[in-house]
C-alpha cells in the first residue's frame, strides 16, 4: 500500500517545491523575509499577481490533465483529448458567439456560452466516433482533428466576417500574464469539477469497458458517459475562457503516467493531475525566464514541450508495442488486466 | 525451400528461437501449434512480409532477400488472414491482380486465359461480376485463392485458410488445398489450427511450441498422443478413421 | 478488360469534362461587356488557369492520399501543408514588415513558400517514415502534431502583432486566384509536370497497393518504397497549390469523395481524373457564384470549409467503418 503510493507523494511534494518556487520568479524580486516583515508593496504584489497566478496554473494544470484522462478513458482510445476531441475548438466557438451576440457580457456570460458549446461539441464528436468502427485507433484523433477543423473553420469564417479575428486570438493562445485578481476566478469552478471526477472515478473506469459490460455491472452507460464528457467540457471550456486554449497537457500527462502506472483510472487520477499541475508549472516558469523581463505565452512553451513529448511517446509506443512501462508495481485490479491483454503473436 | 535457425523477437520477447526445416516439393505442409507458437511468424519470413532477426531462407539456391521482389512473386505466393479489400472490385478483377508480377496492370491474351482458367477452376463463374464486398465468406475465400491460382507459382502459402468458415466451407477450402497439390502439382504451406483438418488433407506437418519446432514429419510421425500432448499441454487419444490418425481431445 | 463498368465510367468522366470545361467557359463569358472583352479576359484567363491547376493538385493528390493511407475520410490538409504557409506569412510579416519586398513581390513570395514547404516537408515525412518503419498513420498523426505546432507560434505572431499589420496579413492568408502572374503559372505547371513525371511508376502501382500491404508484397511491389515516395509526392504537390492560391482545406475531401461515389471503381486513372474534373467544377463554378452573386463577400473557402465540413459529417454518418 505504501509502496504504491510513492510515486504519488513524491510528485506531491515535487509540485510542493516547484510551487513555492514559482511564488518568488518574476519581474519584481520577491524575498520572503520581506513578505513576513510586512513589506506592503511586496505584499500586494503577491496577492495580486504572484498568487492568483500559481492557483490559476494549479487549475488549468490539474483541470486539463484530468479532463484529458476522463475523456481517454470514456472513449477507450489513448489519443483522444480535449485538443483531438473537438473540445478547445467548440469552446472557442462559443466564446466567439458570445462575444458577438452579447458584446456587453461579463466573463461569466462568456463562460456560459463556451461551457454549452464545449459540452455540445464533446457530445457530438463521441456521438459521431462511437457509430463507427475504426480501423485503427489513430483514425480517431484524426477524425476528432478534423472534426475540430470543420467548427474551427466557422468560428475562423465569423470571426472574418466581423472583424473578431485578433480579439479573439486572445483565446486562441494560452497565456497567463492577465491572470490577477478579479479576472480569473472562473477558474476555480475546476476544482469541484475535479473532484467530481474523483468521484465518479470507478464508474469512468467501467464505461470505458463498454457498454456490454456496464450493463452487466448495472452501471448506466449513456448517463455516466455524458456526465464525464460534460465535466471535462466544463473544465475545459472554464480553462479556456480564463487562459486561453492550451493544447497537449490533456493528451501528453495521462499517456505520460499510464506508462509508468498502468491504465486503471482511479489509480492514476491523482498521479494525472499532480503530473498536469508540474508539467504546467514547470512549462509556465521557462516561459517566463527565457526571454524575461517580457514572458512567452505558455501556449507556445506547451506547445514546443509537448509535441516533441508527445512524437516521443508516439515512437516509443511504436517500438514497444502497446505495453507500458510499469516501475511501480503492476496493478491486478479486474479492469487493469483486461486493458493490458498480452499482445498477439505477431499476425502478418 | 530450406530454412535455416530463424529468430525472431517482438518488443524484446523471443516468438521464434532457431527454426530449421526444410520443405519437400510437391506436398502440401500443414503448420500446427498453439497460440504465440510462431507458425504465422514463420510463414511471414518465408514470404518475405515479416523481416526476421537471424537466420536463413533458401529459395531456390538464393537467399530470398537477394531476389528480385517481382521475380520472387512469380514463383511464390501467399495468403494472409487479413484480407479486408475496401475497394469496390468485382471477383474477376480480383483474380486479375494475380497477373500483375506477369505484366503489370495491362492484362495480355495469355494472362486472360489464366484468368478464366483460375475462374473456372475455382467454379466462380457464376459470380465472377459480383463486388467482393457483397460476397459470403466462403465465396470471398475461394476468390482470393483463385487469385492465388492465377499468380500461378510453385509454392503457394496459405495462413488460416478456415479461419472463420463453417465447417461446410472449411471442409471445402482443405479439399481444394487437396487439389491444388494432386492436380496442379502445387507445394501448399499452411497454418492451421484444426489438428484434424492437418492430419487428414496434408502430407507433413511441422509442430511448433514455445518458438520451436517440436516435430516435423509425416501425418503419422506427428500425429501422435506424445507428442501431441507435448505441444498442447493437454490430453489425446488418437483413433485411425479412413487409413488417418485422427485426434481426440478434451 | 473492358467491362461494362469501365465503359460507363468513361462515359461519366467525359460528361464531367463536359461540365468542367461549361463552367470554365461560363467563368470566361458571363456578364462581359463586348467592348472591355480583351480587357476582361486578361484579367479572367490567368484566374482560371489558377483554378485548373488547383483542381489539378488538390484533386489528384486527394486520391492517391486517400489510398495511400487506405482511407477514405480523410483528407490531404492534415499533413500541415496550410499551417505551414500560414505560419510563412505571418513570420515573414511580423519580421521584415508588410512592406516588405518579402511579402509584397509575388514571385519571390512563392519562392519562398515554395522551397520552404518543400524542404521542410520532405526532411520531416522522409525522417517520420524512416523512424516509423513506414507506418504511415503514425506519420500523419506526428504531421497533424506539428500542425498544431507550427498553428501555435502563428497565433503567437499574430497576439503581439501590430493591428495594421495584422489586417494587411490576414487578406493574404485566404485563399485568392488573382494576384498570380503569368511566371508562377508556368513555374507551378512545370513543377506539377516534374512530379507526376517522377511518380508515374508509383501511381501505376496504386491498384495494387489498395489491396494492403501483405497483397502488395505477395504481387511483388515494393511496397514501403512506393507509399513513401506517393505521400512526399502528395505534400509536394499540395504545397505547390497552396503556394499559388493559399490555403483551402476540405476541398481534397469533396472532390475525392464525389469521384468515389460517382464511379464506384478501383481503377484509379479513373479515380484521380473523376476527382480533378469534380474540382475544376467545385472550383470554377464556386469562384463564379463568389463573384457574380455574392460580388466577393464571402470568399470561396469559407464556401468550401462549410460545404466540406457538412459533407465530412455526412460522410462520417452513412460510413459503417473508417
Amino acid at each position: 500500500m505504501i509502496k504504491r503510493s510513492i510515486t504519488t507523494v513524491l510528485l506531491a511534494v515535487a509540485l510542493l517545491i516547484l510551487s513555492v518556487w514559482s511564488l518568488f520568479v518574476g519581474v519584481i524580486d520577491l524575498h520572503l523575509s520581506d513578505l513576513l516583515s510586512g513589506d506592503l508593496a511586496q505584499l500586494e504584489v503577491f496577492i495580486i499577481s504572484r498568487l492568483p497566478r500559481l492557483l490559476a496554473l494549479l487549475c488549468t494544470g490539474v483541470g486539463m490533465s484530468v479532463a484529458g484522462l476522463i475523456m481517454q478513458q470514456l472513449c477507450m482510445n489513448k489519443f483522444v483529448s480535449p485538443t483531438t476531441g473537438a473540445t478547445i475548438s467548440s469552446a472557442q466557438l462559443g466564446i466567439l458567439l458570445a462575444l458577438l451576440f452579447l458584446p456587453g457580457s461579463t466573463l461569466w456570460g462568456r463562460a456560459l456560452f463556451a461551457f454549452a458549446a464545449a459540452i455540445l461539441g464533446t457530445w457530438v464528436f463521441v456521438w459521431f466516433i462511437q457509430r463507427i468502427q475504426f480501423k485503427d485507433v489513430v483514425m480517431v484523433p484524426l477524425v476528432g482533428i478534423m472534426f475540430g477543423n470543420v467548427i474551427g473553420g466557422i468560428t475562423s469564417y465569423l470571426a472574418y466576417q466581423y472583424d473578431m479575428t485578433q480579439a479573439l486570438s486572445t483565446w486562441l493562445v494560452g497565456h497567463f500574464s492577465l491572470v490577477v485578481r478579479g479576472r480569473f476566478e472562473l477558474v476555480y469552478l475546476t476544482v469541484p469539477l475535479v473532484l467530481l471526477a474523483f468521484l465518479f472515478a470507478n464508474h469512468f473506469n467501467i464505461v470505458g469497458m463498454g457498454r456490454d459490460f456496464s450493463k452487466n455491472l448495472g452501471v448506466s452507460y449513456n448517463l455516466v458517459l455524458f456526465t464525464g464528457l460534460s465535466i471535462a467540457a466544463m473544465i475545459t471550456a472554464s480553462v479556456v475562457v480564463v487562459v486561453g486554449s492550451i493544447s497537449y497537457i490533456g493528451l501528453i500527462v495521462p499517456n505520460v503516467v499510464a506508462m509508468f502506472k498502468g491504465d486503471r483510472i482511479r489509480g492514476t487520477l491523482a498521479d494525472t493531475a499532480l503530473f498536469g499541475a508540474i508539467f504546467v508549472l514547470a512549462c509556465d516558469m521557462l516561459a517566463r525566464v527565457v526571454i524575461a523581463p517580457y514572458e512567452l505565452p505558455i501556449e507556445l512553451v506547451v506547445g514546443i514541450i509537448g509535441s516533441l513529448l508527445f512524437i516521443g511517446l508516439l515512437l516509443y509506443r511504436l517500438r514497444h508495442g502497446r505495453k507500458s512501462v510499469r516501475l511501480g508495481p503492476a496493478h491486478s485490479g479486474g479492469c487493469a488486466s483486461s486493458i493490458a491483454q498480452p499482445e498477439k503473436e505477431g499476425s502478418i | 525451400m530450406k530454412v535455416t535457425e530463424l529468430t525472431k523477437q517482438y518488443d524484446g520477447k523471443t516468438v521464434l528461437n532457431g527454426v530449421s526445416f526444410e520443405i519437400p516439393k510437391g506436398k502440401v505442409i500443414s503448420l500446427i501449434g498453439p497460440n504465440g507458437a510462431g507458425k504465422s511468424t514463420v510463414m511471414g519470413i518465408i514470404s518475405r512480409l515479416v523481416a526476421r532477426d537471424a537466420g536463413l531462407v533458401d529459395f531456390a539456391g538464393k537467399d530470398i532477400s537477394k531476389w528480385k521482389s517481382q521475380e520472387l512473386s512469380k514463383r511464390l505466393a501467399i495468403l494472409t488472414q487479413s484480407n479486408q479489400i475496401q475497394m469496390k472490385l468485382t471477383v474477376r478483377e480480383l483474380v486479375a491482380f494475380g497477373r500483375f508480377p506477369y505484366s503489370g496492370g495491362r492484362i495480355t491474351p495469355e494472362d486472360q486465359q489464366k484468368i478464366d482458367e483460375a475462374i473456372a477452376y475455382m467454379e466462380l463463374e457464376a459470380f465472377e461480376d459480383r463486388f467482393i464486398d457483397e460476397l459470403s465468406g466462403g465465396q470471398r475465400q475461394r476468390a482470393m485463392i483463385a487469385m492465388v491460382i492465377a499468380q500461378d507459382t510453385e509454392f503457394i502459402l496459405l495462413d488460416e485458410p478456415t479461419n472463420n468458415l463453417d465447417i461446410y466451407h472449411a471442409s471445402n477450402m482443405m479439399k481444394i488445398v487437396r487439389r491444388l497439390c494432386d492436380e496442379l502439382g502445387k507445394t501448399v504451406i499452411l497454418v492451421l489450427h484444426e489438428i484434424n483438418y492437418a492430419a487428414f488433407y496434408s502430407d507433413y506437418i511441422c509442430a511448433f511450441a514455445d518458438g520451436k519446432i517440436v516435430k516435423f514429419g509425416t501425418v503419422k510421425e506427428v500425429m501422435t498422443r506424445q507428442t501431441l500432448s507435448e505441444i498442447y499441454k493437454v490430453d489425446f487419444e488418437i483413433l485411425e478413421v479412413a487409413g488417418k490418425p485422427l485426434s481426440i481431445y478434451y | 478488360m473492358k467491362t461494362a463498368a469501365y465503359r460507363a465510367n468513361v462515359r461519366k468522366l467525359i460528361l464531367l469534362a463536359a461540365l468542367a470545361a461549361l463552367a470554365a467557359a461560363a467563368y470566361l463569358l458571363v456578364e462581359v461587356d463586348p467592348r472591355y472583352a480583351a480587357f476582361v479576359m486578361r484579367l479572367r484567363i490567368p484566374k482560371l488557369i489558377v483554378m485548373l491547376i488547383a483542381a489539378f493538385a488538390i484533386g489528384g493528390a486527394s486520391i492517391v492520399f486517400q489510398s495511400v493511407i487506405n482511407n477514405t475520410i480523410v483528407t490531404p490538409c492534415l499533413l500541415g501543408m496550410n499551417s505551414l504557409y500560414t505560419l510563412i506569412h505571418t513570420a515573414v510579416v511580423f519580421a521584415a514588415g508588410s512592406g516588405s519586398v518579402l511579402a509584397v513581390n509575388g514571385n519571390i513570395s512563392f519562392a519562398v513558400d515554395l522551397v520552404i514547404m518543400g524542404v521542410t516537408a520532405t526532411l520531416i515525412y522522409s525522417y517520420l517514415f524512416r523512424k516509423t518503419n513506414h507506418n504511415v498513420l503514425y506519420v500523419l498523426l506526428i504531421g497533424t502534431v506539428l500542425t498544431s505546432f507550427f498553428t501555435s507560434i502563428q497565433s503567437t505572431l499574430t497576439r503581439v502583432m501590430d493591428p495594421n499589420e495584422y489586417d494587411t496579413l490576414l487578406s493574404t492568408l485566404v485563399a485568392s486566384f488573382s494576384n498570380v502572374n503569368a511566371e508562377i503559372i508556368l513555374f507551378a505547371i512545370v513543377l506539377l509536370a516534374v512530379l507526376v513525371f517522377l511518380l508515374r511508376r508509383d501511381l501505376a502501382l496504386l491498384n495494387v497497393l489498395t489491396l494492403g500491404k501483405a497483397q502488395a508484397i505477395n504481387l511483388g511491389v515494393d511496397y514501403d518504397k512506393s507509399i513513401r515516395r506517393l505521400l512526399l509526392g502528395v505534400t509536394l504537390a499540395i504545397a505547390v497549390a497552396t503556394a499559388v492560391v493559399g490555403p483551402i482545406s476540405f476541398m481534397g475531401l469533396i472532390v475525392a469523395n464525389l469521384a468515389r461515389q460517382l464511379l464506384k471503381t478501383y481503377r484509379h486513372s479513373q479515380l484521380m481524373l473523376g476527382s480533378i474534373f469534380f474540382g475544376m467544377i467545385v472550383l470554377v463554378g464556386g469562384q463564379l457564384i463568389v463573384e457574380h452573386v455574392y460580388s466577393y463577400a464571402i470568399p470561396i473557402n469559407v464556401f468550401i470549409t462549410v460545404g466540406g465540413g457538412i459533407y465530412f459529417l455526412y460522410l462520417l454518418l452513412t460510413k459503417r467503418k473508417v
